[in-house]
């Protein structure tokens, strides 16, 4: 099967998910709608938001850092993570935006994406090609071609779960023995410094508990006013992104503690000693005071505009290409405003149907117009 | 994406188009006694308050589909004056594309005829809408064209217009936001009255009549009640699935446009072996691919 047939199959099982998720769950549309008015009010005040959420999460007992820019964001985590420690990572479009994993190895880390997806990207070299599912575009036989790396016993007829279980195999004995695990945030609360993270494979929960220290690293604009909200967008992007109800909800609000003794609440107790909160800027602050931008700070990342867009489903990910985590409509606004590169825009179609699917209800096409016209500004 | 081709492709296609319209009111040098042949045959008033506007989309689809191969050669032949005087000699549709669009528009305007009388045409008069320069984000060089065609349609005394297709429609009603664009329009789907018509047909819907004019369940009513019948599949001719023609694409990469249409193409054919189309864009990028037909040349 090719890409344009792949993507295809997976476009119209997942607009098909969505919809009877949408029917069973008629409270996700309420919600998102709700979602979008909160993150709206964040996006409007950004930096006071910043400002509360650190308190919260020192407060907790946490750390947490504002990074202006990639480069920043690579020293801070560095400083925590140091040298030749092990690090299990999840899946985290923030990290990738920085490379920081590559950053990490450079400075003699061993460092393993937990994800499956992910996963399978980092062992064979490539690049992730969805949001959601970052090896969306490997065959099975592809995916066991890269876990034979790891596992002889793989070969090109092994079934899924065989590929599945050889890759959780390898994972564990990495989980065991590390010392950081470092982990996005899909919405982080103001109100509360808390952190929240949907998934549905088990690896993130182990991330963020096994080893002793937890780092998530995530944009500004993931800042929702209230834990509620928090929780709210993860279910709104579980929801989107086809798989309701989600496996596993994760919140983390600052290390380890316990209030078994004399119900005084102490850290760290089993879990990790140390919960530190990246907050990455690059350019979201920047695209939060421009009228034309700021909409695109409402994404929640769940891949959904991703499947109506004509370019994407030619090219995949070789449009935003290896510039960017993120690809298809959300990805040439993001890609704008992490990167100052208006040039995808140009392929834009203005097809719409990014628009029509978007549960934040987001004028992509009016946005991407708006990056055309700076790209061609600058011709 | 080949970002160096993106970039050379589309300075050259914005000092190319850029120039054209502004000295000629057309995007590049077209043979006009072709594009009003439909008038003609027709004795179409000439001028007037109400005026159909074509704004050439039917009668050179298959031109504005291969801009990208024309736009180096017109690039570098520099002046424009050369260019009209070899222009229209090398920029010109099939005999077939020409035929097809008097048809479709003298049908268009006969249906229109029926609720509006007095309907007129600029003839070679009439001035490209400058979609172009809005779909490729020149939205500068638009605003100023715009304003251009505003006031030429002053001049000229119109005070009705009757667009034909989605692009036109979307520019007008882009100019109408950014530049004021005050004289009325409306588009030839959303007026004529009772039409017959037959067959049965699978959606392509035009992105533009689709999602940003508010048309999906407008052009499927009038299909419909005209007795065509309409298959669908949610996956494929949903309103947020429904997946454009490749045309947009075109002007900067052919390569990609072809390959869209293609993919396009064969999700309709999934859900059935004719496609209906209301758009002159869509038309010929989907009809290598398939069989397809123009709303307007299934219903009268
Ligand atoms: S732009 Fe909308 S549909 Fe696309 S990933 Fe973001 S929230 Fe999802």
């Amino acid at each position: 099967m090719n890409w344009v047939e792949l993507i295809s199959m997976v476009s119209a099982g997942n607009y098909n998910e969505v919809e009877s998720i949408l029917r069973e769950y008629p409270y996700i549309v309420e919600i998102a709608d709700h979602l979008r008015e909160e993150k709206m009010k964040v996006i409007e005040n950004l930096s006071t938001y910043v400002d509360i959420t650190m308190r919260n999460v020192e407060k907790l007992g946490g750390h947490a850092y504002l990074a202006k820019n990639k480069d920043d964001a690579r020293k801070i985590a560095g400083e925590i993570v140091g040298e030749n420690k092990t690090v299990v990572f999840s899946k985290t479009n923030a990290a990738y935006e920085v490379g920081l994993r590559e950053y990490l190895e450079s400075r003699h880390n061993e460092v393993w994406e937990t994800d499956l997806g992910e996963y399978l990207v980092q062992i064979s070299k490539g690049w992730p090609t969805h949001i959601v599912a970052p090896a969306l575009d490997m065959t099975r036989e592809d995916a066991a071609k890269a876990v034979r790396k790891i596992d002889p016993s793989i070969n090109e007829n092994s079934r899924v779960e065989d590929i599945v279980a050889a890759v959780r195999k390898f994972l564990m004995t990495k989980y065991v023995k590390a010392d950081v695990g470092i982990t996005g945030a899909n919405a982080v609360a103001a109100d509360s410094g808390a952190i929240a993270l949907v998934e549905n494979e088990g690896n993130i929960r182990i991330d963020t508990v096994m080893p002793q220290v937890h780092i998530s690293i995530t944009g500004i604009d993931k800042i929702v006013p209230t834990l509620r909200d928090a929780m709210d967008e993860v279910m709104v992007q579980a929801a989107y992104a086809g798989i309701y109800p989600p496996t596993y909800i994760n919140v983390t609000a600052g290390p380890s503690s316990t209030a078994d003794i004399e119900l005084k609440r102490v850290s760290p107790a089993t879990g990790p000693k140390d919960f530190h909160l990246i907050l990455l800027d690059d350019g979201r602050m920047d695209a939060s005071q421009n009228p034309d931008l700021k909409e695109a700070l409402l994404c929640i990342k769940c891949g959904r505009c991703y499947f109506s867009c004509p370019i994407y489903r030619i090219l995949g990910k070789d449009w935003v290409s290896t510039k960017s985590p993120y690809n298809g409509p959300t990805g040439v606004m993001w890609n704008y405003i992490t990167n100052k590169d208006p040039w995808p825009a140009s392929y834009c179609v203005h097809s719409g149907g990014c628009k029509e699917v978007c549960p934040m209800k987001i004028n992509i096409p009016e946005v991407i117009k708006y990056i055309k016209y700076m790209g061609s500004k600058n011709l | 994406m080949d970002e160096d081709r993106v970039k050379k492709q589309e300075g050259l296609i914005r000092s190319v188009l850029y120039k054209n319209l502004m000295e000629d009111y057309t995007p590049f040098p077209l043979d006009k006694k072709l594009a009003v042949k439909w008038a003609a045959g027709l004795n179409v008033p000439r001028g007037g308050r109400v005026i159909i506007y074509t704004s050439y989309m039917y009668q050179m689809a298959s031109v504005f589909k291969s801009y990208e191969k024309y736009v180096p050669t017109l690039g570098s032949l520099g002046k424009s004056r050369i260019l009209a005087s070899i222009g229209s000699r090398f920029i010109k549709p099939s005999d077939e594309d020409v035929e097809r669009s008097v048809k479709i528009l003298q049908n268009i305007y006969r249906m229109v005829s029926r609720v509006k009388a007095d309907v007129g045409y600029l003839y070679e008069e009439e001035p490209y809408s400058g979609s172009l320069l809005y779909e490729l984000g020149f939205l500068d060089e638009f605003k100023e064209y715009g304003r251009k065609v505003l006031q030429f349609f002053r001049e000229k005394g119109v005070e009705e217009i009757i667009t034909v297709d989605p692009h036109t429609t979307n520019t007008l009603a882009n100019l109408k936001r950014y530049i004021n664009f005050d004289i009325p329009f409306k588009n030839y789907i959303t007026m004529i009255g009772t039409v017959k018509g037959g067959g049965k047909f699978v959606m392509h819907d035009s992105c533009l009549y689709s999602r940003f004019l508010d048309m999906y369940d407008t052009v499927r009513d009038k299909a419909k009640s005209a007795g065509i019948e309409l298959v669908e599949d949610p996956t494929v001719t949903g309103k947020g699935v429904g997946f454009c023609c490749g045309g947009p694409v075109g002007p900067l990469n052919d390569e990609l446009s072809n390959n869209i249409a293609r993919a396009r193409a064969t999700a309709l054919k999934s859900v059935y072996e004719n496609v209906l189309v209301a758009c002159p864009l869509c038309y010929v990028n989907l009809e290598p691919y398939c069989n397809v037909k123009d709303l307007a040349e299934v219903i009268e």
